[in-house]
């Protein structure tokens, strides 16, 4: 089975309970267990943040046609890289390591979660359990905004420059060019809520309307055993840390 | 029966003096099609919205008149990329995102969206995700998306403004078929070549007040045309200096130039 086929709340319990343990186990030894389950988690077949994989994700930047789990694995230790030099600046080599492997584990959570939830099927589950459509909207419109937003920013970045703008030069240039992207951005993500509101309402997403859901993922009792033994073994763990 | 009435209705968005709809008055039957045409700001589209209850509901502003309602609507803006919901990731599920908020039964649902996938010709897209969609092939999705939830009164503002040829004749064919089922249907347009064909009644709106309403001949007369609401024919008719009343169609002036 690959990651994007468990059920959304055992990715999300997955990628919280990681970072949880990573932050309650002691240092480093506990960092180093959970960095490296983190990490293992970016190379599973399941992740893959190509374009198309997971819907509310698609192409986020990452080359197509690269080794999906590669690409996964090296988003994670880039975007925890920084982390680490700026520790290093601010503390001694101990430190740097106790926190930066705590880091590393939120960080390569996260990516692994983006790689592999898909939205479709976070919504029909949160639904299929009994939430309100509104808070299941709430739930996939917040996961679809950044790469909505982001290509919006491209479209009106693409349209400024046909206009002239250029992004390059000095500082107040820059800073130009960016109001100028900047306010269509905005303005128009403003509009858009505006429009969305009534379609969404025509179309009988009304607050207190029990949806149907059209495909809820199977929740096997082994997954949410599993889910509640992640639980479990957080809590198990603050306890013996605060005993 | 009508499935729609508006009596004396006049609407002020938020904020504004001047009324966006001044004493409308219209109706429309089961299995009739109404279309509104007018100028741009004309109030075309407003009427949809109060049409709809989504004015002032949703958008603000304050109503005077009576609106009654005997069916429930579904309404397709004229933005199609803005309609889309954000929940679904394929195009079937797009269309069955109304029909599953409505609670009914999947089996019922699966019917529906199938009904109005074919009815579109969305078969072939039925996977896609809707955010690679042209505009015109979005703009049949949300069509199909609003046929799906089997309202009996469909609000079309400007239906056919992101298709091509083919695929606006597509969706007027359809919008004719609806109508004969017994759905009641008003829409907004500025594709007035179709009305002819498609449009049981025209209502002419001007600075938000209905200046004249009848059957299409109305885009045939003088004045309409002069107002850029003629058809194309009768706008090249009345343009030749030829007497008229100008008609509407190529067929119609074949006949009157015999």
């Amino acid at each position: 089975m690959t990651a994007g086929r468990l059920h959304p709340f055992t990715l999300l319990a997955l990628a919280a309970a990681l970072p949880a343990l990573a932050w309650i186990l002691p240092a480093p030894a506990g960092g180093v267990w959970t960095a490296a389950v983190a990490l293992l988690l970016t190379l599973t077949p399941g992740a893959r943040l190509t374009p198309g994989a997971s819907p509310g994700f698609r192409g986020v930047g990452f080359s197509p046609g690269s080794r999906p789990g590669l690409v996964v694995f090296r988003t994670a230790l880039l975007t925890a890289a920084p982390f680490w030099v700026f520790l290093r600046l601010l503390h001694d080599v101990p430190t740097t390591i106790a926190i930066g492997l705590r880091i590393t584990t939120m960080v390569a959570s996260f990516v692994w979660l983006a790689a592999t939830l898909a939205p479709d099927r976070l919504v029909e589950a949160t639904v299929a359990r009994g939430w309100s459509v509104t808070a299941a909207y709430l739930f996939a419109a917040t996961i679809t905004a950044v790469p909505t937003l982001r290509d919006r920013a491209r479209r009106i970045a693409e349209a400024q420059r046909c206009r002239g703008l250029s992004p390059r030069g000095s500082l107040a240039h820059r800073l130009r060019a960016l109001r100028a992207l900047a306010l269509p951005l905005v303005l128009s993500a403003l509009h858009e809520v505006d429009e969305r509101a009534l379609a969404l309402e025509t179309r009988g997403m009304v607050s207190g309307a029990r949806r149907t859901p059209l495909a809820p993922p199977p929740d096997s009792a082994v997954e949410r055993a599993a889910r509640w033994a992640l639980l479990a073994a957080c809590v198990a763990a603050l306890i013996w840390r605060f005993k | 029966m009508k499935s729609l009435t508006l009596e004396r209705v006049s609407f002020w968005y938020p904020a504004t003096e001047a009324p966006a709809l001044r004493d409308v008055s219209l109706a429309v039957a089961h299995g009739e099609i109404v279309a509104l045409v007018g100028a741009v700001g004309a109030g075309a589209s407003t009427a949809l919205l109060v049409a709809g209850d989504l004015a002032p509901r949703l958008t603000g502003g304050r109503l005077a008149g009576t609106v009654a309602r005997r069916d429930r609507s579904a309404i397709v803006l004229p933005t199609p990329w803005t309609q889309l919901s954000g929940m679904a990731f394929t195009v079937w599920d797009e269309v069955a995102f109304g029909p599953a908020n409505l609670g009914w039964p999947t089996h019922e649902i699966a019917r529906q969206v199938d009904r109005a996938v074919e009815q579109l010709e969305l078969g072939p897209l039925a996977a896609r995700n809707p955010a690679t969609l042209s505009g015109g092939e979005l703009q049949r999705v949300i069509i199909a998306a609003t046929l799906a939830m089997d309202a009996g009164l469909l609000l079309l503002d400007e239906p056919s403004a992101e298709l091509d040829a083919e695929g606006a004749r597509t969706v007027w064919r359809l919008i004719r078929a609806l109508a004969k089922e017994g759905k009641a249907i008003l829409l907004a347009t500025s594709a007035l070549d179709a009305l002819p064909d498609v449009a049981d009644r025209v209502v002419w709106l001007e600075d938000g007040a209905v200046r004249a309403a009848g059957t299409p001949d109305l885009l045939g007369e003088v004045a309409a045309c002069d107002a850029g609401l003629g058809t194309s024919v009768a706008t090249l008719w009345g343009a030749s200096g030829l007497p008229g009343p100008y008609p509407l169609t190529v067929d119609h002036a074949v006949r009157l130039w015999r």
